[in-house]
């Protein structure tokens, strides 16, 4: 059965003047966890903003939960609940009385809105201190009282930017996981924008890459991971004749010490190595497939493949873009 | 007792145990402690030989076995989890209420603002604006009381001095000293100081920005918090003197309907002091990530463009600079409106009128610019 899609936008542009923010974006975001990546000035805020409506898009379209992001940016924002990135909390306000306000911003009934400000506080881990002003509160705890602001009307779609920012690592791992079960037994989508690869790799099952304004990559981790698949092998003895031999045979190899990756190409790459192996005489103490971390994978995206590609599709559609995918110089790769 | 009896102990009566009930206790769950990895003996097993039958177990040694591991003559046996309880449950509440439309979360702004002066839990105003801001209440109503006074002490200068009458009922929204020195320009300055720069500061504004409100919601929302604690202050005072002379003195309607029109035009001036102080302060407010700035701006601006007019006027005997005096524009639309004694005689009240739509025009345009330019991603 075909996912539902909860953003959607066809050539999507957003110029400041003669500055280029966002230029035809055409995206299809899908019900679940998406991740939202992107160095800084890509475009992610400028992207944020306009499907939340709060600004005009220069040219193209889009919708977010079925609401045209032109014309209905109140009742998109009535449906999706916003994580800033920033501070946004009163810190001279109690927790529980912050939250509560932020349910009768979107409309609620404050008695409603008081109860829901409890149950949501409860569900971010913040039950025992709710009554204390937010002043007082550690990163991690005024980022799970934005996380309850945000989650108090049950909305559909949760936008977090930069939800784990600043956060040590027992915040962190909290944050992460409240995220993965609001997506798993609240059967919320989540769009997370973030710089924290592992963050994103952890919640998400999807990825819209964006560089310049543009979009340099969306589709499934796993998917997008594929284009760097590599055999690692840890070599004892005569690396350097197997590195030539390899080479020569035509493989794709880059060596740091004794350990080498061969770009997975073939089906009999594993039998051309050991055949390499066996003929220059090495021994090969381990071999297994390697796989990319979400951040080899963003670094190989934004360094190589350029800004044409858009899915994954695409990407395995340009075996000669996929070829590519190198580690930088310094490492034996041909990355610049 | 008879003698050659053998003495015998006397019989103490010993305390009988009490039955006691027997206590079914009700059979204790075994309490949820993970089983460590335990370290179990080996099964020793006779090596084969070759009088050993071919079996199963000896075809999978001799498929399977190797040197890696024999020297081992442990197992690990490991025990399956059990829960260990947990204190903390994580569980999503669904929601399936609908909210409200516009008018509700504009109320809610309001709400916000003009309840956090009496009650916890909404907007923290300062204890030092609290306080402040009962004093000025009660202060405003000293003529009012003054008024009572008269009434009980029959005393008809008292009263002329007091009572309700044109000059009074103007000086009472208008009057420069104490009224518009230490009050009603402190009181302002106090609202509008942190009302727009720290939702600037605090990055609250992306709390309103994220929501379905749009910028003209939060800003009237704003204003009208702020100027509706203001005319609590201003204009609910000058209804309580009003209404004490009518009930203290037994003013009937003849009585009423000849002072009515001086009530409305002090009421009109009043409405625009509130206006025009507000509109000032939070254009300030806008401009500012601090509530510092904004009240002494505002001030500045009210107080010192009236002592520079006095200044020149005192100097050159122009009384044109108090265009440039919000109050001494207030003062005089308000000397008109009441038709009481004016002090500015060279110019008619009209130019004062049409600074005062400037200045508040000026004013909110300002506001307007600043708010349609607050973030929601960053500050």
């Amino acid at each position: 059965m075909e996912q539902e899609r909860i953003i959607q936008t066809q050539n999507l542009s957003k110029f400041y003047g003669p500055h280029m923010a966002l230029e035809n974006l055409n995206l299809d975001i899908k019900k679940g966890a998406t991740g939202l990546l992107g160095p800084n000035g890509a475009g992610k805020s400028t992207f944020l903003k306009t499907i939340l409506g709060l600004i005009q898009a220069t040219s193209g379209e889009g919708t977010v939960l079925g609401h045209d992001i032109r014309t209905e940016g109140s009742a998109i924002r009535s449906r999706i609940g916003y994580m800033p990135e920033y501070d946004a909390l009163n810190p001279e306000m109690d927790a529980i009385n912050q939250v509560r306000y932020s349910g009768e911003l979107l409309g609620m009934n404050p008695i409603v809105a008081l109860q829901r400000a409890h149950a949501s506080l409860q569900y971010v881990g913040l039950g025992e201190q709710r009554y204390r002003e937010i002043k007082s509160f550690s990163t991690g705890m005024k980022q799970a009282t934005k996380l309850a602001c945000a989650i108090i009307h049950d909305p559909e779609l949760i936008i977090a930017d930069e939800p784990s920012n600043g956060l040590d690592a027992t915040a962190r791992e909290f944050m992460i996981s409240t995220l993965i079960n609001t997506v798993k037994q609240g059967d919320r989508s989540v769009l997370m924008a973030s710089h924290l690869m592992d963050d994103v790799e952890r919640v998400c099952d999807d990825i819209v890459l964006l560089h310049k304004g543009k979009l340099a990559a969306q589709g499934r981790i796993e998917d997008l991971k594929a284009i760097d698949r590599e055999i690692e092998i840890h070599v004892w003895g005569g690396a350097s004749k197997l590195e030539a031999a390899m080479k020569q045979r035509g493989m794709k190899v880059r060596r740091e010490g004794r350990v080498m990756r061969i770009a997975h190409e073939s089906e009999e790459l594993t039998t051309e190595i050991l055949s390499c192996a066996s003929q220059v005489g090495a021994q090969i103490r381990r071999m297994h497939e390697y796989e990319a971390s979400l951040e080899d994978l963003f670094l190989v995206i934004m360094e190589n493949l350029g800004y044409d590609v858009k899915t994954s599709e695409d990407l395995f559609s340009h075996p000669i873009h996929a070829r590519k995918v190198d580690a930088p110089g310094h490492m034996g790769g041909g990355a610049s | 007792m008879n003698e050659g009896e053998p003495i015998t102990p006397p019989q103490i009566p010993q305390p009988q145990p009490i039955p006691q009930p027997v206590v079914t206790t009700p059979q204790q769950p075994i309490p949820n402690v993970t089983q460590p990895i335990q370290s179990v003996e080996p099964v020793t097993t006779p090596m084969a030989t070759a009088e050993t039958p071919v079996t199963g177990q000896t075809r999978m040694e001799a498929a399977w076995g190797s040197s890696e591991g024999d020297e081992d003559y442990t197992e690990m046996a490991s025990v399956g989890h059990t829960g260990s309880g947990e204190i903390f449950q994580q569980n999503y509440e669904p929601w399936r209420g609908e909210l409200n439309p516009r008018w509700m979360r504009n109320w809610a702004i309001l709400r916000h603002h003009v309840l956090g002066i009496v009650k916890k839990g909404h907007r923290p105003w300062g204890v030092p604006t609290k306080i402040f801001l009962v004093l000025v209440f009660f202060a405003s109503l000293s003529d009012a009381g003054l008024t009572l006074l008269a009434s009980l002490i029959g005393e008809s200068d008292f009263h002329s001095m007091w009572g309700v009458n044109r000059d009074n009922l103007y000086g009472h929204v208008l009057g420069f000293f104490p009224r518009n020195v230490m009050y009603y320009p402190i009181v302002a300055a106090l609202l509008v100081g942190g009302v727009i720069s720290e939702d600037r500061n605090h990055g609250t504004s992306a709390l309103y920005f994220s929501r379905p409100i749009n910028r003209f919601d939060y800003v009237g929302m704003k204003y009208a918090s702020v100027a509706i604690i203001q005319a609590v202050i201003i204009i609910f005072t000058l209804f309580l003197y009003y209404l004490t002379e009518i009930m203290a003195f037994g003013r009937g309607w003849a009585w009423i309907i000849d002072t009515f029109p001086l009530f409305l035009g002090a009421l009109v001036g009043g409405v625009l002091l509130i206006i025009t102080y507000t509109s000032i302060g939070l254009a300030l407010s806008s401009v500012s990530k601090g509530k510092f700035f904004p009240g002494i701006g505002l001030l500045a601006i009210i107080l010192g463009t009236k002592t520079l007019a006095i200044i020149v006027k005192n100097l050159f005997d122009r009384e044109i600079l108090y265009l440039l005096s919000p109050y001494d524009c207030l003062a005089h639309v308000g000397q008109a409106l009441v038709k009481t004694q004016p002090t500015y005689d060279q110019y008619s009240w009209t130019w004062s009128l049409a600074s005062l739509i400037v200045m508040n025009a000026i004013s909110l345009y300002v506001l307007s610019s600043r708010v349609s330019s607050m973030e929601v991603t960053r500050e």
